[in-house]
């Protein structure tokens, strides 16, 4: 599956994103990490590996599931939080 | 306003049955979901087993928002090229009293929210509880919430906040969290039209399948699923969380692939994208599962890790719409005694013991296990289609094999050990037989 | 003499999911105009009603400003495909006496942010539409507006007067615990129309002007003849007409004008 087609797939899924940001990642830990288990698990795609050697996150269409920060082996890389009520995803036919 | 006897946090399976059997029992309830509507945040496989409900919502099939009756059901096991399927139907499925249904989760959640409101419980939506509060001898007196003057008390607080239960882990209930423990769901719900369901499918009407699959999430252990919604298939796929994500393959190429194998393709083939969703399982059963009770509060489904994922079983329903019920039970008992501590909420603990929900649990405690091993994920699934192709492949001029013989050839070929067969069949036999 | 305030909320079913009020809310725009009006409210000590025109479901929007802080709320029963005149209309009626009133500017279906304009009109009120920013101070309020050209109008706005603006402007506050508590149980008064309420008939479009009808090109080569049907690299003013008259005349000659050279 190409990028383009996932940036669609995820368009099918309605996101009320609030202005701020529910999950924060702390890009300095992330330099230093070799392993990088969020960018391939993460199911939205949203930890991308710049070409500086860092770790960028976008929040807004996060489907809070929580795989982030459960295989995240850095401590204090991922401050992880539920976005404000009435925020976030919104599930239609799952 | 006053404070309630009862919060209930999270406006799942689990907290609307908490709060209707609270709310009946005349204590004064709120209920707490994030989300702008119950069920909106809520994505699971897609089949619902809602004979738990009998007592609460007599008649449940009559109003309940589902999509088809599951009257057949099937295991596939997939290598790349073949497919091996135990097919199971029945008619008596698809009648009253019925036994599994599709449904989608903001439906059948918002519906039974429905009746929670109905039996008096304030369901307040769009309100997240970021924690507990508590007294100073540490038992839970209410929580907090993400709204301004945000704080509420009550009697007993049950929290029935999903697979990531902050709260549950902020009353110290569990002993650690170990991504070992859970596996990432990732689905996606392809439209099409409902003549070319029923006519793939084979099914009529309200009728409807459900498919389970092992074999088919590369080097990941885990399996998949395909459901028939009315105008709607679910395909997806399970991922163990630390096999996942110590590979190179993303979620949405495992589906892909899946989608592709020439067993599932021609099912949702011209199917149209209608909806990418993800969320996580507990899947560990009986060895995640953290303590129920502390003074002033309940865990119930998913935040007790009561979610059963035993390969061919994955409800999680069913368990959290009982265990709700039964923490609901215990707060109206607890509160007419006056006695909210963890010694006055021990009823909990004890109808969880008593009934399938920890029973069915304690059967199945090695399934789990057994079914993520690495032998039932990437070694049976060839062996077994080796030797179903070779039991039906007619190789004439060549004589039939014998079946002890093809067992043999295949179970080496496959590079199965002989001992480690027996003990799995001895663990399978003691979970399931 | 009475300080209300209103502020009109159209609550919108979800383009996609037009049968179901679960996925249904209303626009940023809207949520901009409460928060305002409460704190113009607050302000000026004044009683803020919100008001929707819709069926039964669209409570909510009610519910959800007055757990924001609005005092009480009205419900005009009417379906939400009411052309613009009408739910105006409705709306002015029952807030005949309202002094600042407040709109988002358009409402997220296909909205025309005409709603606004019709209510001053029926009101008999002054209008401030389509307000980027709006500030308080012991003089009133003071209001900026986009118009063409990238530039800026700046309006003193007096009451009574419709102030719609748009989604950027502010931020609704978040409901406390307890007022959306209290809310849940909050009566709305449901107003049901004397006259019978007509449907929006009109859909949106884009733009296009009707086929006019062209010469041949001329030109001896091809580039010509497209050049000269283009009109490309000629004089563009080839309307070009000086009249003194009173505006009334002005604006019927400019729309014959339009109308002959088929931009009508
Ligand atoms: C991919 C996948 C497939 C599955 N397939 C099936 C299946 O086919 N059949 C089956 O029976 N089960 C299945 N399950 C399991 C099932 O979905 C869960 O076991 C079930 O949803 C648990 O219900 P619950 O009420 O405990 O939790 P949830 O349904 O997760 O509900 C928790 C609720 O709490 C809310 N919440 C969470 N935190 C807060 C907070 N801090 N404040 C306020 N609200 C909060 C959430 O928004 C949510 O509404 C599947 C799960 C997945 C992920
Ligand atoms: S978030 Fe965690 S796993 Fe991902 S790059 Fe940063 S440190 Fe590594
Ligand atoms: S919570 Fe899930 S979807 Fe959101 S960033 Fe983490 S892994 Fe990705």
């Amino acid at each position: 599956m190409t990028a383009m087609n996932f940036m669609e797939t995820m368009e099918t899924a309605e996101f009320r994103v609030h202005p701020d940001a529910h999950i924060v990642v702390d890009g300095s830990v992330c330099t230093d990490c070799t392993t990088r288990e969020c960018v391939v698990a993460c199911p939205a795609n949203l930890f991308v590996p710049t070409a500086d050697g860092g770790v960028l996150f976008n929040y807004e269409q996060c489907f809070e599931c929580g795989t982030c920060y459960l295989v995240c082996t850095q401590a204090g890389a991922i401050t992880w939080n539920y976005p404000a009520g009435g925020h976030g995803v919104v599930f239609h036919r799952t | 306003m006053s404070d309630p006897d009862v919060i209930v946090v999270g406006g799942g399976p689990a907290g609307s049955c908490a709060a209707i059997v609270a709310a009946r029992a005349g204590l004064s309830v709120v209920l707490l979901e994030r989300g702008p509507f119950p069920g909106s945040k809520n994505m699971y496989g897609g089949v619902v087993y809602p004979r738990i409900l009998d007592d609460l919502i007599p008649n449940w099939w009559e109003e309940a928002p589902i999509q088809r009756w599951v009257t057949r059901r099937a295991t596939m096991l997939l290598t790349e090229t073949q497919a091996l399927t135990v097919d199971f139907r029945t008619e008596a499925w698809g009648k009253a009293p019925y036994n599994g249904a599709t449904a989608y989760r903001p439906d059948f959640d918002a519906w039974l929210a429905g009746y929670a409101e109905a039996a008096g419980a304030q369901v307040l939506t769009s309100t997240t509880v970021t924690g507990l509060l508590r007294d100073d001898k540490g038992a839970v007196v209410g929580v907090t919430t993400d709204r301004p003057d945000g704080d509420l008390r009550a009697r007993v607080v049950i929290a029935c906040d999903g697979v990531n239960s902050f709260l549950a882990k902020e009353a110290g209930l569990y002993e650690h969290t170990d991504a070992k423990h859970f596996t990432l769901g990732v689905k996606e719900t392809l439209a099409l039209p409902k003549e070319v369901i029923d006519e793939r499918f084979g099914v009529r009407g309200r009728e409807g399948v459900d498919i389970e699959i092992v074999g088919c999430t590369g080097g990941i252990n885990g399996g998949g699923f395909v459901y028939t919604n009315l105008d709607t298939v679910a395909v997806g796929v399970v991922l163990k969380l630390t096999k996942l994500a110590a590979q190179a393959t993303r979620p949405e190429q495992i589906i892909a692939n899946l989608k592709g194998h020439p067993a599932i393709a021609p099912l949702i083939e011209g199917g149209e994208m209608k909806e990418y969703s993800a969320h996580l399982i507990p899947e560990a059963g009986l060895r995640m599962m953290p303590k129920m009770t502390t003074d002033g509060m309940m865990v119930a489904g998913d935040a007790a890790a009561l979610c059963l994922a035993a390969g061919i079983w994955l409800e999680g329903v069913n368990f959290a719409m009982a265990s709700g019920m039964y923490a609901g039970e215990t707060a109206v008992e607890a509160v007419r005694v006056n006695d909210v501590s963890a010694k006055g909420l021990v009823g909990y603990q004890r109808r969880l013991s008593n009934t399938f929900v920890l029973k069915d649990h304690r059967k199945l405690r090695r399934a789990p296990e057994l079914v993520l091993s690495d032998r039932v994920q990437h070694l049976y699934p060839q062996m077994m289609a080796n030797i179903a192709e070779r039991m039906f492949r007619v190789d004439n001029p060549e004589p039939k094999p014998g079946l002890r013989r093809i067992l043999r050839q295949e179970r080496k070929r496959a590079g199965v050990r002989r001992r480690h067969l027996w003990r799995d069949a001895f663990t399978g036999f003691r979970s399931y037989g | 003499m009475s300080n209300r305030i209103v502020v009109c909320l159209k609550w919108v079913l979800q383009a996609g999911e037009p049968d179901d009020a679960r996925f249904a809310g209303v626009s940023p725009a809207d949520h901009a105009a409460l928060e305002l009006a409460l704190q113009w409210a607050e302000r000026t000590g004044g009683q803020l009603t919100a008001i929707t025109v819709g069926p039964p479901q669209a409570e909510t929007a009610l519910r959800d400003a007055i757990a924001c802080g609005a005092s009480n709320a009205v419900r005009i029963d009417a379906p939400l495909s009411t052309n613009s005149a009408d739910v105006a209309a409705a709306i002015a009626s029952a807030a005949h006496d309202a002094k600042w009133v407040w709109c988002g500017d358009y409402s997220m279906d296909n909205g025309s942010g005409s709603v606004p304009a019709f209510l001053a009109a029926a009101l008999s009120a002054s209008q401030a539409l389509g307000v980027t920013n709006v500030t308080f101070d012991d003089s009133g309020i003071t209001a900026t507006r986009r118009v063409d050209g990238g530039r800026r109008e700046v309006l003193a706005v007096h009451a009574p007067v419709v102030i719609s603006v748009e989604g950027a402007t502010a931020r609704l506050r978040r409901a406390s615990l307890t007022a959306l508590r209290a809310s849940t149980t909050a009566p709305v008064d449901v107003v049901v129309p004397i006259v019978a309420m007509r449907t929006s008939q009109h859909t949106i479009q884009p733009y296009r002007p009707r086929a006019r009808a062209l010469a041949m090109p001329s030109g001896a080569n091809v580039l010509d003849r497209v050049r000269s049907l283009t009109t490309t690299g000629t004089a563009v003013a080839t309307h070009h007409e000086v009249e003194t008259l009173a505006p009334a005349a002005a604006a019927a000659r400019i729309v014959d004008a339009l109308r002959d050279w088929g931009y009508l």
